[in-house]
């Protein structure tokens, strides 16, 4: 089981690569991409920073001057995810190919032995493809999406293009309030 | 900020090593927050392996070993944060924000090490 787990995390290592690589040349590269990238950290460190200097006790004109920012943080925001998305789609096709024909290399494989039994809804992933009813045997696809999740995000980190913090947590809040807000 | 990120990258190995040092370092000063949230999403990728190779040695099986995971990495930077810098956690957002830092990387990381040391030596 070695030959195949160790496999599996080459694999996803270098489709992490590849990924950041790709996306590198069609995106992060751009002078446009990095224009828009630091404006929305500037505003959202400034942004940050303003909310915690006046706290709750917001008077008229700062809350509108707060919520004048939070709009053109939005559409900055909106602007960046719009550059990101075509090369997103490309990459997601080419990947979508990869991983089917990974999916039947390994068709069928049992490539680890899960020291825990997943709860029902993961046992889908998790013994995908294979026969019998041993749920700890674990598939493919689920060791890989895991190497994927540990894997892309820190190659991201150590390269320097994952979103700083100041800017997702003022990204989240435009689907919903952050944690933060709920104090 | 353009001159303050080029000028940082060029620094980029030598702050690497210092802020290596302040993290071995007790009550360490941290000017920059986003320092301090690193080394902690750092030592959290380290615990998240470590765990994972030990888990898998052992071997823990079940249930147990994902609640054992949780437990001891939260406490580890809880007590890496709170006794040994001495931070107040109020500074970065509350105990939350820094439990959270990290957390799901690291969640996968001990997963993919225990599953392949544990079906590695135990199932061949």
């Amino acid at each position: 089981m070695w030959a195949d787990t160790l496999l599996i995390v080459f694999i996803s290592i270098c489709t992490a690569l590849l990924g950041e690589g790709l996306t590198w040349l069609l995106v992060y590269r751009t002078e446009k991409y990095q224009k828009l990238k630091n404006e929305v950290e500037k505003q959202s460190k400034k942004l940050e920073k303003r909310k915690e200097a006046h706290g709750e006790s917001l008077d008229k004109q700062h809350k509108k001057k707060i919520e004048r920012e939070e709009e053109r943080l939005k559409n900055n925001n909106k602007d960046l995810s719009f550059v990101k998305m075509k090369s997103m789609f490309a990459i997601g096709f080419a990947f979508t190919a990869l991983l089917s024909m990974f999916n039947s290399i390994f068709d069928g494989r049992v490539v680890a032995k899960l020291p825990f039994m997943p709860i029902s809804w993961i046992q889908g992933l998790s013994h995908r493809n294979l026969s019998g009813e041993d749920y700890s045997e674990c598939s493919f696809i689920f060791l890989y999406i895991l190497c994927t999740m540990s894997i892309r995000q820190n190659i991201q980190k150590m390269l320097g293009f994952a979103p700083s913090r100041a800017a997702s947590k003022q990204g989240n809040s435009l689907f919903g309030p952050g944690p933060g807000q709920f104090k | 900020m353009n001159n303050k990120t080029k000028s940082d990258e060029k620094n980029g190995s030598s702050q690497i090593g210092s802020v290596l040092s302040r993290a071995f370092q007790s009550n360490a000063e941290w000017p920059d927050k986003e320092e301090f949230l690193d080394v902690i999403y750092w030592s959290r990728q380290i615990i998240g392996i470590i765990v994972g190779i030990v888990w898998g040695l052992v071997p823990i099986k079940g249930f147990m070993g994902l609640v054992l995971f949780m437990l001891v990495n939260a406490a580890i930077i809880y007590i890496y944060y709170s006794n040994f810098q001495n931070i107040d956690e109020e500074d970065y957002g509350g105990a939350w924000e820094l439990t959270k830092e990290g957390f799901m990387t690291s969640f996968a990381g001990f997963l993919v090490t225990w599953i392949i040391i544990y079906s590695g030596l135990h199932y061949d």
